[in-house]
C-alpha cells in the first residue's frame, strides 16, 4: 500500500510540474496574472515536497522489507543492516535515478526559495528547473521504475546487495557525487534564465556563487571517496584507472574547477563574462552526458550497469535537448555580450583565462578519449579502446602548462600587469628547489621517467611557490588568500604525490605454504606466513591469513582475508593494509594451489595517503574561501 | 587591407595553426596508445606482431585453470576457436572457469602473455561480443 501511495506521489508531483509549466508557457507574456510567479512558486514547492515524501516513503519501504517490490527484492535483503537496508536504494539503476531526482528537487528547492521575492530571474530559473526534474521523473517512471511489484506474489527474500557495495565509504560515495553533478543545475538554470532575460545590467554571479562552490565539495569528495575505495575494496591497490566512468566524473569536475576560477575574474572585474556562462552552462551539460554514458552502458566500463538502449536514447534525446537549448540561447545573445573591456595582459585575470583554455583542452582530450572507441568502432567495426598511456601522455604537458602559469600567478593582481621584477622573484626560487629536488629523487632513486619528472616538477613548483608566498607574507603581516593557498597547494601535492607513486610503487606476487618465510627484498626482509584459518561469519565464510611481515626493520602483523557470500556465491577481497607516513604496505590474498599453498600478491604503495590528503587540501580551502566570503 | 582585418586575420590564423598542431598531437597520441580487442577467433587470424599490446576477451573454459606457484595457465575460448594465456599474479576475485574475461597483454608464438586481467564489478559480466555466440543450455 504504501508503495503505491509513494508512486503516486511521484506522478502527482509530474502533474504539478506540467501544471507550472503550461501555466507559465501560457501566460508567459501576459500581465494578467500579477501573481503568477508566487502561483508557480506556491505549485513548484508542493511537487518537491512529493518528490520528498515519496522517497522518504521509499526509504520506509525499503527499511521494513517490502519484498513485493521489485526493485527491493532484488538489491536489499532482510539481514542486512538497517544503515544498508537504506544505501541499497542507490546500489543499482532505478534507485540511483530516484536519488538523482531527489537532490535535484533539494537543490532546486532551496535555491528558488532564497532568491529575492521579486527577483527578475525568477520565473525563467524555476521554469528551467522544473523542466529539468520533470524530465527525470519521466525517465524514472517511464523507463526505470523503482515501484514495480512482483504480481501477483512477492519475494520472501531479498536477493541481497552486492558484498563489495556493502561499505561505508561506497555507502555514501553515490549521494556525495550526486549531490556534485545535480548542485550545478542551480547554475545552469540560472545562466540561462539571464540569457533568456536579456537584461545584461543584471550581476549574476553574486546569487550562484556559493552554491556552486558547495556543489564542487561534494563533487570532490564524492570522486575522493570512489577513488579510496576501489583502493582498499576492490584489491586492484589502484586509485585511479581512467575508466570511462571515472572519466565522466572528472570532465565536470575541471569544467567546474574553471568555472570557479572564472567566476572570480567575471566578477570581479566584469571581464570573461561570456566564458564564464559557457562553463556555467557546460559543468550541467557533461553531468547529464555522464549520466548518459554511465545509464546507457554504451561504453564497456568496469562499472557495469544495466545496458538499456530504451533508457539510453531517452537520455541522450533529453539531455542532447536541454544542451542545446543553453548553448543556442548563449550563441543567440553572443553578440550583445561582447564586452569592449579587455584582459590585461599579466594580470590575475590572464592567468584564469589560461586556466580557462587549458581546463577546457584537458575536458576535450577526455571527452575524445571517451567517444573515440565508438567513432573508430562504428566507422570500421573495429573494437578497441583507451587506457591509460593515453591520458599520462595527454596530460603530463598540460600539467606542466598549468603548473608554470600557476605559479607565475602567485603574485598577480586584478587588472594590473604583473611588474618583471616580482615576475623573477615569484619563479626563480621554486623552479631552483623544484630542479634541484627532481634531480634528488633521481639521484636516490635511480629511477628514470619522463612522465612522471614532469609530474614531480609541476606539483612541486606549485608547493613552492604558495608555501613561500605564504611564509613571507606571513613575515611581513600581509594578507593571505588562505582558501586559495591551501587549495593550490592540495593541487602541487596532488600532482606531486600521484607521480611520485607512479615510480616508486612495486607488486610481488608470492607463493607460499602456511609455516614458510621468504625474503621478499632488501625492504622487506621477511614475509611470515603463519596460517590461515577458515571462519563462519553470518551470511559469509572467511578465509583469513596470518601474515608477518619484517619491514625496514619493523615488525608487522597483516591479515589479509577472502570473503565467500552465500547468497550470490560471490567472492570478494579484503586487502590487508599497513599504513605510514610514506607509504602503504598492501597485501591480498589469492587462491590456494593443489599442493596446499597459497599465493598472495603484495604491493608497496608510496604517497598514496598524501593522494586523498590532497584531495581534503582542495575540500579545506573551498570552504575557507565560502565562509571568507560570509564574514565579510 | 585594414590593420584591423590584417589584426585579425593573423588572430585566425595564429588559432588554426595552434589548434590543428594540438589535434593532430591527441590524435598521435591515439593512436599509439589505443588497444585494439580481440576475441580469440580474431585474433588467431589476424596477423598481430609481437611486442603489439593488445585485449583480449572470451570466456575461462572450464576445467584448464592449471597453477604453478604465481603463474596461471588457462585457456580462454569464445566456443570456436581457444587461446593459451599465462599470467604471473593474482588474478581479480571474479575470475573464474566458465565466465567472462577480459585481458590486456601480448600474443606471442601462439600463446597469449596477460599483464593484467580486469575485475569486473558483475559477477555475471560477459564479453558484449560473446553474449550472441554462447550456446543457450
Amino acid at each position: 500500500m504504501i508503495g503505491e501511495i509513494s508512486h503516486f506521489l511521484s506522478l502527482s508531483a509530474v502533474v504539478l510540474l506540467s501544471l507550472v509549466l503550461i501555466f507559465n508557457f501560457f501566460f508567459f507574456f501576459s500581465k494578467a496574472y500579477p501573481n503568477q510567479v508566487t502561483l508557480s512558486l506556491r505549485l513548484f514547492n508542493q511537487a518537491c515536497w512529493l518528490v520528498f515524501i515519496s522517497f522518504g516513503m521509499y526509504v520506509y519501504l525499503a527499511i521494513s522489507d517490502d519484498f513485493s517490490i521489485a526493485y527491493i527484492a532484488s538489491h536489499s535483503n532482510s539481514q542486512l543492516p538497517v544503515f544498508y537496508k537504506i544505501t541499497s536504494i542507490w546500489s543499482a539503476h532505478e534507485g540511483s535515478m530516484f536519488l538523482w531526482i531527489l537532490f535535484l528537487a533539494v537543490w532546486s528547492f532551496l535555491f528558488i526559495n532564497s532568491l529575492e521575492k521579486d527577483h527578475p530571474l525568477k520565473k525563467l530559473t524555476l521554469m528551467m528547473l522544473c523542466s529539468i526534474i520533470l524530465g527525470f521523473l519521466l525517465f524514472l517512471l517511464l523507463t526505470s521504475n523503482p515501484f514495480e511489484r512482483i504480481l501477483p506474489f512477492g519475494a520472501l527474500e531479498g536477493a541481497d546487495i552486492n558484498p563489495v557495495l556493502q561499505d561505508p565509504a561506497l555507502a555514501i560515495h553515490p549521494p556525495m557525487l550526486y549531490l556534485g553533478y545535480v548542485g550545478f543545475v542551480i547554475a545552469f538554470s540560472f545562466i540561462t534564465a539571464y540569457l533568456f532575460n536579456g537584461n545584461f545590467e543584471l550581476q549574476w554571479e553574486r546569487d550562484i556563487k556559493n552554491w556552486s562552490f558547495v556543489a564542487w565539495i561534494f563533487l570532490t569528495i564524492g570522486i575522493t571517496l570512489g577513488s579510496w575505495w576501489a583502493y582498499y575494496e576492490l584489491g586492484w591497490g589502484g586509485y585511479w584507472f581512467w575508466d570511462p566512468v571515472e572519466n565522466v566524473a572528472l570532465m565536470p569536475w575541471l569544467a567546474a574547477t574553471a568555472f570557479m576560477h572564472s567566476m572570480f575574474a567575471s566578477s570581479k572585474s566584469n571581464v570573461l563574462k561570456t566564458w564564464t556562462m559557457f562553463l556555467g552552462i557546460l559543468i550541467f551539460a557533461l553531468s547529464l552526458f555522464g549520466a548518459f554514458i554511465v545509464r546507457s552502458g554504451i561504453i564497456d566500463s568496469v562499472h557495469s550497469f544495466a545496458n538499456d538502449p530504451e533508457r539510453g536514447l531517452y537520455l541522450l534525446s533529453f539531455s542532447g535537448l536541454i544542451t542545446l537549448l543553453a548553448m543556442g540561447i548563449l550563441a543567440y545573445r553572443l553578440p550583445s555580450l561582447h564586452s569592449s573591456k579587455l584582459v590585461v595582459t599579466g594580470s590575475k585575470e590572464s592567468f584564469i583565462s589560461m586556466n580557462n583554455i587549458l581546463m577546457i583542452t584537458s575536458i576535450f582530450s577526455i571527452f575524445l578519449g571517451i567517444t573515440y572507441p565508438l567513432i573508430i568502432e562504428s566507422i570500421t567495426g573495429e573494437k578497441v579502446s583507451i587506457g591509460p598511456p593515453y591520458y599520462n601522455t595527454i596530460f603530463s604537458p598540460l600539467i606542466l602548462i598549468a603548473s608554470i602559469f600557476i605559479m607565475i600567478s602567485v603574485d598577480a593582481l586584478w587588472q594590473r600587469s604583473m611588474p618583471l621584477r616580482i615576475l623573477s622573484i615569484v619563479t626563480v626560487l621554486p623552479t631552483i628547489l623544484s630542479l634541484f629536488f627532481v634531480y634528488i629523487i633521481w639521484y636516490t632513486t635511480n629511477i628514470f621517467s619522463i612522465l612522471a619528472y614532469i609530474g614531480i616538477f609541476s606539483g612541486l613548483i606549485i608547493l613552492f611557490s604558495y608555501s613561500l608566498r605564504t611564509i613571507n607574507n606571513i613575515f611581513n603581516k600581509r594578507f593571505i588568500n588562505k582558501g586559495s593557498a591551501i587549495a593550490h597547494i592540495g593541487l602541487g601535492l596532488l600532482f606531486f604525490a600521484v607521480s611520485m607513486n607512479s615510480i616508486l610503487s612495486y607488486e610481488k606476487n608470492l607463493n607460499l605454504a602456511p609455516g614458510q618465510s621468504v625474503t621478499v627484498n632488501e625492504s622487506v626482509t621477511e614475509f611470515f606466513f603463519k596460517d590461515i584459518k577458515v571462519l563462519k561469519a553470518s551470511n559469509h565464510d572467511v578465509i583469513s591469513a596470518e601474515v608477518f611481515l619484517l619491514q625496514d626493520k619493523k615488525s608487522l602483523f597483516l591479515n589479509p582475508q577472502k570473503r565467500k557470500y552465500a547468497t550470490r556465491g560471490q567472492i570478494t577481497s579484503e586487502s590487508a593494509i599497513h599504513a605510514s607516513v610514506l607509504k602503504d604496505t598492501y597485501l591480498t590474498i589469492g587462491d590456494q594451489l593443489e599442493n596446499g599453498s597459497w599465493t598472495f600478491s603484495l604491493k608497496i604503495n608510496y604517497f598514496i595517503k598524501w593522494i586523498w590528503f590532497s584531495a581534503a587540501l582542495m575540500v579545506l580551502g573551498m570552504l575557507l574561501t565560502i565562509f571568507k566570503k560570509k564574514m565579510s | 587591407m585594414l590593420q584591423v582585418r590584417k589584426n585579425r586575420l593573423w588572430k585566425l590564423f595564429t588559432i588554426l595553426i595552434l589548434s590543428a598542431g594540438g589535434i593532430s598531437l591527441i590524435l598521435f597520441s591515439l593512436n599509439s596508445k589505443l588497444d585494439l580487442f580481440y576475441t580469440p577467433s580474431e585474433m588467431l587470424e589476424a596477423d598481430i606482431k609481437p611486442g603489439y599490446r593488445i585485449k583480449l576477451g572470451g570466456m575461462v573454459k572450464t576445467g584448464s585453470i592449471k597453477r604453478d606457484g604465481t603463474m596461471i595457465n588457462f585457456l580462454v575460448t569464445d566456443f570456436l576457436n581457444e587461446v593459451p594465456v599465462t599470467f604471473d599474479g593474482v588474478p581479480p576475485d571474479l575470475f573464474k572457469e566458465n565466465s567472462g574475461v577480459v585481458m590486456l597483454g601480448y600474443f606471442l608464438d601462439g600463446m597469449f602473455a596477460a599483464e593484467e586481467i580486469f575485475a569486473k564489478h558483475d559477477e555475471n559480466y560477459m564479453p558484449p561480443e560473446l553474449a550472441i555466440d554462447e550456446p543457450k543450455i
